[in-house]
């Protein structure tokens, strides 16, 4: 896999994988909230959301309601197999680049 | 759930027409419970304003990501073809962007500086109930509040009314002489914001603490709390608590204080600004005199209890004053308490903690800044009137260039489109266009901010601003609203025309609706002139102050401060200075006009005499003659008389005031040798050796009152601590300071003198004429500001004209080329079109005149010295107007009319 996506696509690809078949725009974003410790705006999550819907890597259906949302239904999404790869490869070449720092040595 | 709001439906709506149908359902959900989850977290205000923040958001980043939908119009389109025809007409693009730019930005600056001086005192926890009490000034006009009350008040409220949980008070005891001693070296600070306040002040004001215990710090007499900057200043980086500082009072006492707690530094918005506050129970004579009525040196602050009715404990206060009172008036006085309030109630007010920085009354504040709530006002109305100027230019362009786009709207019209797709398209234009004027006015006023702020005296800053979501909430509410405002107009007109018409080219755009456009320049021009009146009457008034006869020779004299701080030592350092040739004279005193601010209550000796209040001013005898005051009649104060220390030298309005009458009518009632009773303690008697006439000892701004001028070494009588001979004053010899350096090397010789004598004092000086001009400072820096809002006014006027003449110029083209085949003069052509904007600027001038007019006298009924309301003036401002707007026309003109009528004609 030869292009590498954006660093919020892949911190949303994450939260979808975690969340399992629970994410939608509100807990995708409270999610990465929650683990990078930064506010994103909900359209930022939207837009990446159907970006990665678009380009193959998420698919989604409509889903359930609450009364919360005024009994209106929420679009779910789910990690693909080619997100899957997506995912597995970006890990892969940070592994590889990680691998090919000399030394660690911080601060000398 | 409950009924939306009308914002979050309005948002609604705007989401579910510019939001592709297969996204609603999900993105209203989304938006609905994030707004549930906010309200819950962070309230109304913050929930509403994010929802809108994330449908703005929604609605613009949304469509360009994704692909194209079958909808007829989108915004992206929108925004790619309002992009086009911003490129296609560069000249009015630029123009409406930099008028917009600098209507908005000026706003902003202007809002920025109303939210400051509207947001302060703020910051304390139990702000909304703390009140500051304030009384009638019972030293003079009844009628006014003075915000200093007797501590009196304070003792009678604790024994009497249980609806304060705390009443604290704060005095100011003046200057004070800071001695610190490190490592056996003693240091010298002079502390002017040094008060010293009650135990109980830390529970009322929320003043955060870095050190120490705010419920104990100031519990112990001689404790005292230093703020961050001050414990710097003093101790460098050493721990400050548990350290000495000695103050040192003009009166010459001396208490040695521990420092028992370090502030943070005092918030700029906070109208009690002081570096230093000991603890009350250090003074004596806070001590002797705690049950006092008339003592009014301090500043008191009640906190009341959660849910007090604040009118009926106004109402319960008013029982105080009659009740108590009476005994201090009858003690100090000798005056029942009828007798002294003279019938006039004495009224105990409840001011709010954060109304009291920009309150019309009291005006003043022994303990920091006072707000002017009038700049403030005239500075949002120029605000305001400002960017609807800016708005009209845009609106103006608009409509002008519609011409050019009648053909473009006919087109699609045919295509078909629907009008209301066109209004849509030219309100996302607009509202485009104000969104970029908008950011590029954000880094505009961060870039002239410094500036701004030399000029206001202010700390404005935008950055903090820039992480608050209730400011992105007001821009972009603003952008919308000003987009819409402007964009209306153009957006309901074009969409108007009738296809066929324009395509067969009958509509001669641009001639419809120049009345509106016309009326919109006379607006605008009316406006600037009026504002370029009112200019040049602020600083006609600020000259004319400066000129006024203020009954002495306020040039050349040389004042400097601390002289009590010499002791014996000031008379050494009077008798080297008076062999100085450089100085005409020298002499002492206790107080320096234009600063003559205390004042007493005396009678003429004699039954049924009236008490009056009289400003009292101590000096030794030198001092009348250096201010080169006229003696009406009577004398000086004689060195060789002894008895001359106890007698008194008092102005004509002084002899008005006491009975004597005036001048003229004097006859055989000559206040010459008469006595003046002190209306108080041991009723001294004082007889007058001298009337002078009148001079300003206060301000040009008020009238001359009475005055009374008291011998420095009078020890009879107690001045409150105030009125020592702290000053020395210098009258220079003019021949010898022809230059800057020359009175630079006279004022270094006088610090070494100084020095000399003692080195710890702290030199300080200043001249009398700068006084008095300082006393105008704020309505300098009002003239100053008005200066820079005034020309942003007229440049934004002469971009409207600029470009509507630019307009006009390509419409009359044709006319003016077969005007000139015909023999038309290219001089002729250049007036007939100059001509109709000219028009327009002579009618502002109608207009601007009488509105001008009454502004200015309005402002000028502030002062008792005005400058009269020339007709000069009028005229000025109307040919300046005019010559700047034919200046801006001339150039369309001439270019108009050196037109080759070939080139002009040709296509036709």
């Amino acid at each position: 896999m030869s292009r590498v996506i954006g660093e919020l696509e892949e911190l949303i690809l994450l939260a979808v994988c975690i969340l399992d078949g629970d994410g939608y725009g509100i807990s995708v974003k409270k999610e990465v909230e929650r683990h990078t410790d930064r506010s994103i705006l909900l359209g930022a999550v939207h837009i990446t959301l159907y970006r990665l819907q678009d380009k193959g890597l998420l698919e989604s259906k409509l889903g359930g309601s609450s009364e919360k949302r005024g009994d209106r239904r929420k679009r779910l999404f789910r990690i693909t197999k080619k997100g899957m790869e997506q995912l597995r490869a970006s890990q892969e070449v940070r592994q590889k680049m990680w691998g090919l720092i000399p030394q660690l040595k911080p601060g000398s | 759930m409950n009924q939306k709001s009308f914002l979050r439906r309005l948002a609604d709506t705007l989401i579910q027409r510019w939001v592709g149908h297969a996204y609603i359902e999900e993105f209203l959900g989304d938006l609905d419970e994030m707004y549930e989850d906010r309200l819950a977290v962070k309230g109304k205000f913050i929930a509403e304003g994010m929802y809108w923040v994330d449908t703005i958001h929604l609605i613009f980043g949304f469509p360009s990501t994704v692909k194209k939908q079958n909808q007829t119009m989108f915004i992206g389109n929108m925004i790619k073809i309002s992009w086009r025809s911003a490129l296609r007409h560069k000249q009015f693009t630029i123009l409406n962007l930099l008028g917009l730019t600098l209507g908005i930005a000026t706003c902003l600056a202007i809002g920025l500086y109303v939210y400051e001086e509207t947001s302060y005192d703020t910051f304390h926890a139990n702000g909304d109930r703390i009140y500051r009490i304030n009384q009638p000034m019972i030293w003079g006009d009844w009628n006014e509040q003075m915000p200093m009350i007797g501590p009196g008040i304070t003792e009678a409220i604790r024994t009497d009314i249980p609806d304060f949980e705390e009443v604290t008070r704060i005095m100011n005891v003046g200057e004070h002489l800071m001695q610190v001693t490190i490592d056996d070296q003693a240091t010298h600070f002079n502390e002017s914001k040094y008060y010293v306040a009650e135990d109980n002040f830390f529970k009322v004001f929320s003043f955060p603490f870095l050190k120490g215990d705010p419920n104990s710090a100031l519990k112990e007499a001689n404790s005292m709390v230093i703020t961050a900057a001050t414990a710097k200043r003093y101790f460098g980086d050493m721990d400050p608590m548990g350290k000495l500082i000695e103050a040192k009072s003009p009166t010459g006492t001396h208490t040695l204080f521990t420092i028992t707690g370090v502030l943070a530094d005092i918030p700029t918005r906070s109208h009690l600004q002081f570096d230093m506050l000991g603890s009350l129970s250090s003074l004596s004579e806070f001590k002797d005199n705690r049950w006092t009525w008339i003592f009014t040196v301090f500043g008191t602050y009640g906190m009341v209890r959660e849910g007090t009715d604040v009118a009926a404990l106004t109402d319960k206060l008013q029982v105080l004053p009659p009740k108590w009172a009476g005994q201090t008036t009858q003690g100090v006085f000798n005056q029942t308490f009828e007798q002294f309030t003279k019938g006039k109630p004495w009224t105990l007010y409840l001011q709010p903690l954060r109304d009291i920085y920009l309150a019309k009354s009291p005006g003043f504040n022994r303990f920091g800044p006072a707000g002017n709530p009038q700049f403030v006002m005239i500075f949002a109305a120029i605000g305001l009137l400002v960017l609807v100027l800016s708005s009209i230019n845009f609106m103006n362009l608009s409509t002008a260039r519609s011409s050019n786009r009648a053909k473009e709207v006919g087109v699609r019209k045919v295509l078909g489109s629907e009008k209301n797709t066109l209004v849509q398209q030219f309100i996302v234009e607009s509202v485009l266009f104000v969104a970029v004027a908008t950011v590029a006015a954000l880094i505009l006023v961060q870039l002239s901010l410094s500036a701004f702020n030399t000029v206001a005296e202010k700390h404005l800053t935008l950055l903090v601003h820039l992480t608050n979501p209730y400011f992105f909430g007001i821009l972009a509410a603003f952008i919308l609203i000003v987009g819409f405002a402007a964009g209306s107009y153009p957006a309901l007109y074009l969409s108007a025309f009738k296809p066929a018409e324009t395509l067969k080219g009958k509509l001669k755009a641009g001639f419809r609706g120049t009345g509106i456009r016309n009326g919109l320049v006379v607006f605008q021009f009316t406006v600037s002139i009026a504002l370029i009146i009112c200019t040049l009457f602020v600083q006609k008034q600020l000259t004319y102050t400066r000129t006024i006869d203020v009954g002495i020779t306020k040039d050349h004299v040389l004042q400097v401060y601390n002289m009590h701080q010499l002791g014996e030592g000031a008379d050494v350092l009077m008798a080297r200075l008076q062999t100085n040739p450089v100085f005409t004279a020298v002499a002492k005193s206790g107080f320096l006009p234009p600063n003559v601010w205390t004042s007493d209550r005396y009678r003429a000796e004699g039954p049924d005499q009236p008490v009056v209040d009289i400003h009292y001013m101590r000096c030794d005898e030198n001092y009348l003659p250096l201010l080169q005051a006229e003696f009406i009649t009577g004398r000086n104060f004689d060195p060789a008389n002894a008895a001359d220390k106890y007698n008194i030298i008092i102005n004509e309005e002084a002899a008005r005031t006491l009975g004597y009458g005036s001048r003229e009518t004097w006859g055989d009632r000559s206040p010459m040798g008469k006595f003046v009773v002190q209306s108080f303690g041991t009723e001294e008697k004082l007889q007058i050796i001298g009337v002078v006439k009148d001079f300003n000892f206060n301000s040009v701004r008020q009238k001359i009152g009475p005055l009374l001028v008291m011998h420095n070494d009078n020890d009879k009588h107690w001045s409150y601590g105030a009125g020592f001979a702290s000053y020395l004053s210098m009258r220079l010899n003019p021949a010898s300071v022809e230059n800057g350096d020359e009175l630079q090397r006279i004022i270094d010789g006088v610090k070494t003198e100084v020095a000399k004598i003692d080195p710890s004092v702290t030199f300080q000086y200043s001249f009398m004429d700068e006084e008095f001009d300082n006393t105008f400072r704020e309505e300098k820096k009002m003239s100053a500001i008005l200066n820079m809002f005034t020309i942003l006014a007229i440049v934004i006027a002469c971009l409207g004209l600029f470009g509507l003449a630019a307009f006009s110029a390509d419409q009359r083209k044709k006319e003016l080329g077969i005007r000139k085949l015909h023999g038309a003069s290219t001089h002729r052509l250049v007036f007939l079109f100059s001509s109709e904007f000219t028009k327009l600027v002579a009618l502002s001038i109608v207009i601007a005149t009488p509105i001008a007019y009454l502004l200015t006298d309005y402002w000028l009924s502030n002062f008792a010295y005005r400058t009269p309301i020339d007709i000069w003036v009028f005229i000025a401002a109307g040919l300046t107007a005019m010559s700047i707007a034919l200046f801006t026309v001339g150039f369309q003109s001439f270019s108009a009319a050196n037109a080759n009528p070939v080139e002009v004609l040709k296509n036709e």
